[in-house]
């Protein structure tokens, strides 16, 4: 398991032991700090309980998977990073989440700022009812006041970040919806990052598209991780493996094992992880 | 084993499909019917002076219903102003913010109950309401009728059409960090723009056509109208005197106002479908 150090006054004393195991593996591996440190997350959708105890790190600039059977809380434990939860009255979530050691479950906290911050992909693109230049300056105006030169730039810089400014940039009037299933997704992407978040959530963000498609928001993630800290949730173990630096393994909302993708995928310590991975349940 | 012969799910298949086809043309023929009717008795008297001139006494020439043609699209601008701008408020309520309230499950009963309401109903409780209060019958009493028969059918359009808006599409404009009311108004209400038109013209049209609510409010007047505290000429409640007068030329003015609402109603209608249409190519 890769300890990450919570830079964060409010990390209780059961962190101490793997804050020290990080002061060691930290001078080896100085990216791997904690973006987002879960402790103890429980979450209920109305009475039922769907997370027990999440604790879990998301490391800085890497990408982090989250693996698992369906309906084991892949999902609802990423969208308790941004709070989206809340657009539905009876969902709720106890324990601490930090960003950057601030814990964002208490009602101090400011959400247009979470979430301009923490972005999000979701599995099905969701273009918005405009054009596709709007729908990448709408979360640019919401932010920051910006001149229109500003804000053509900005749009442009996102559209190329997300590997799509050469197949829209003669359509950029167009409606966001007549793009194919990838572009919208793609378009998705770059309506996250225009707004300069720290953490991309990515949920499933390839399982409504094709292969190639697929394969193009792979190499997309590639090189967003320098950038940002992305977790990103999949029913896909290959994409797992391939797109990840760190795994974790979700059943029945726990948090079943935690560490780098290479171990995970080598040489699971836990037999039930071991066998979802070779494909014996799930 | 031998399967069973064919011939007899054969003849029940085709004369279930004969019986359904003339159930569904039914209503086709009925329309067509009062269309073509309308359309021959109503379209000699659709001519310059129809739409020109005031109405005359019996027997004399001449006579045409510009101001009930005026009146009637006064009272349905007016009743349209009052009732969308609440409807679509109240629609929001409904649909975006209020699926668990007991305030909501209320507001929507009640929408549903008014929705069903005889119109002649509303035009009793708006006569109570501004007729006797204020002293006298007025086009500000009609328009106030037809805007309460049309604001339950806006809000529930309007709701109905919010429902429809898919949920991720709300859950990624809130996660680009919109507070919920730019949420509402710049995205899940653009997303259904074309159904909410929709619903208000579909609501325009209904009311365009009422005649009992205004019995009671606005009345009838054979002049130009000069206030809206006065009674309001109108088509409606022209058609309803002039039909049952015993005047040859005032039964003919009937026929052309009765083609002239109709047509009406019928291009609201598909301007409604054809505004609708165009959302889902």
């Amino acid at each position: 398991m890769t300890a990450i150090r919570p830079q964060t006054k409010n990390a209780e004393p059961s962190l101490i032991k793997s804050a020290e195991i990080a002061e060691v593996i930290g001078k080896q591996q100085p990216h791997t700090e904690a973006k987002i440190l879960t402790r103890h997350l429980n979450f209920f959708y109305g009475e039922h309980q769907a997370l027990f105890d999440n604790n879990l790190e998301i490391a800085t600039n890497r990408v982090t998977a989250i693996i698992g059977p369906s309906g084991c809380g892949k999902s609802t434990h990423i969208r308790v990073y941004n709070r989206i939860f809340e657009l539905y009255g009876d969902q709720r979530a106890t324990g601490e989440v930090f960003l950057d050691g601030q814990n964002i479950l208490t009602p101090e906290t400011d959400l247009l700022e979470l979430r301009r911050r923490v972005g999000m992909i979701f599995q099905k693109p969701t273009p918005f009812p405009m054009s596709i230049y709007e729908n990448i300056a709408f979360g640019l105006k919401l932010h920051y006041r910006l001149s229109k030169s500003e804000i053509a730039d900005r749009v442009e810089d996102a559209l190329r970040k997300a590997a799509i400014w050469e197949e829209v940039k003669d359509v950029l009037h167009k409606p966001g919806t007549a793009l194919s299933g990838g572009q919208q997704q793609r378009l998705c992407i770059a309506r996250a990052i225009v707004v300069a978040p720290e953490v991309l959530l990515m949920d499933e963000p390839c399982s409504a598209i094709d292969p190639i498609a697929t394969n193009k928001i792979e190499e997309l993630i590639h090189e967003l991780k320098s950038s940002y800290t992305i977790a990103i949730v999949t029913h896909n173990m290959q994409q797992a493996a391939r797109v990840s630096d760190y795994t974790a393994f979700f059943f029945e909302g726990k948090i079943i094992e935690f560490g780098t993708t290479k171990q995970i995928f080598t040489n699971p310590t836990n037999k039930q992880t071991e066998e979802y991975i070779t494909g014996r349940f799930g | 084993m031998k399967p069973r012969p064919a011939t007899g799910r054969r003849i029940l298949n085709l004369l279930v499909n004969v019986v359904a086809s003339l159930a569904a043309s039914s209503g086709i023929i009925v329309l067509l019917w009062i269309t073509i009717i309308l359309a021959y008795k109503g379209i000699p008297a659709l001519n310059l002076d129809f739409f020109l001139n005031l109405p005359t006494p019996p027997m004399i020439p001449g006579g045409g219903l510009a101001n009930a043609i005026l009146g009637t699209l006064l009272l349905t601008v007016l009743a349209t102003v009052f009732a969308v701008p609440i409807g679509l408020l109240a629609g929001i309520c409904l649909g975006e913010f209020g699926q668990q309230s007991k305030l909501a499950d209320l507001c929507r009963f009640a929408a549903n109950v008014l929705t069903g309401m005889p119109s002649i109903i509303v035009g009793i409780f708006v006569y109570g309401l501004l007729v006797l209060t204020m002293g006298n019958f007025s086009g500000l009493a009609g328009a106030v009728a037809l805007a309460i028969i049309m604001l339950p059918v806006v809000a529930r359009t309007t709701e109905d059409m919010l429902r429809l808006v898919p949920d991720p599409l709300r859950e990624s404009a809130l996660a680009m960090g919109a507070p919920r009311w730019k949420v509402t108004l710049l995205i899940v209400f653009r997303a259904a723009r074309s159904g909410i038109i929709t619903g208000v013209l579909l609501g325009v049209a209904r009311v365009s056509g009422e005649t009992a609510p205004l019995l009671f409010t606005a009345l009838n007047s054979p002049y130009m109208m000069s206030s809206l505290l006065q009674p309001m000429p109108n088509l409606t409640v022209t058609i309803f005197n002039y039909a049952m007068s015993p005047y040859e030329d005032w039964q003919r003015l009937a026929w052309g106002a009765s083609l002239l609402i109709t047509a009406g109603v019928l291009v609201l209608n598909i301007l409604a479908r054809f505004i609708f249409g165009e959302r889902k190519s």
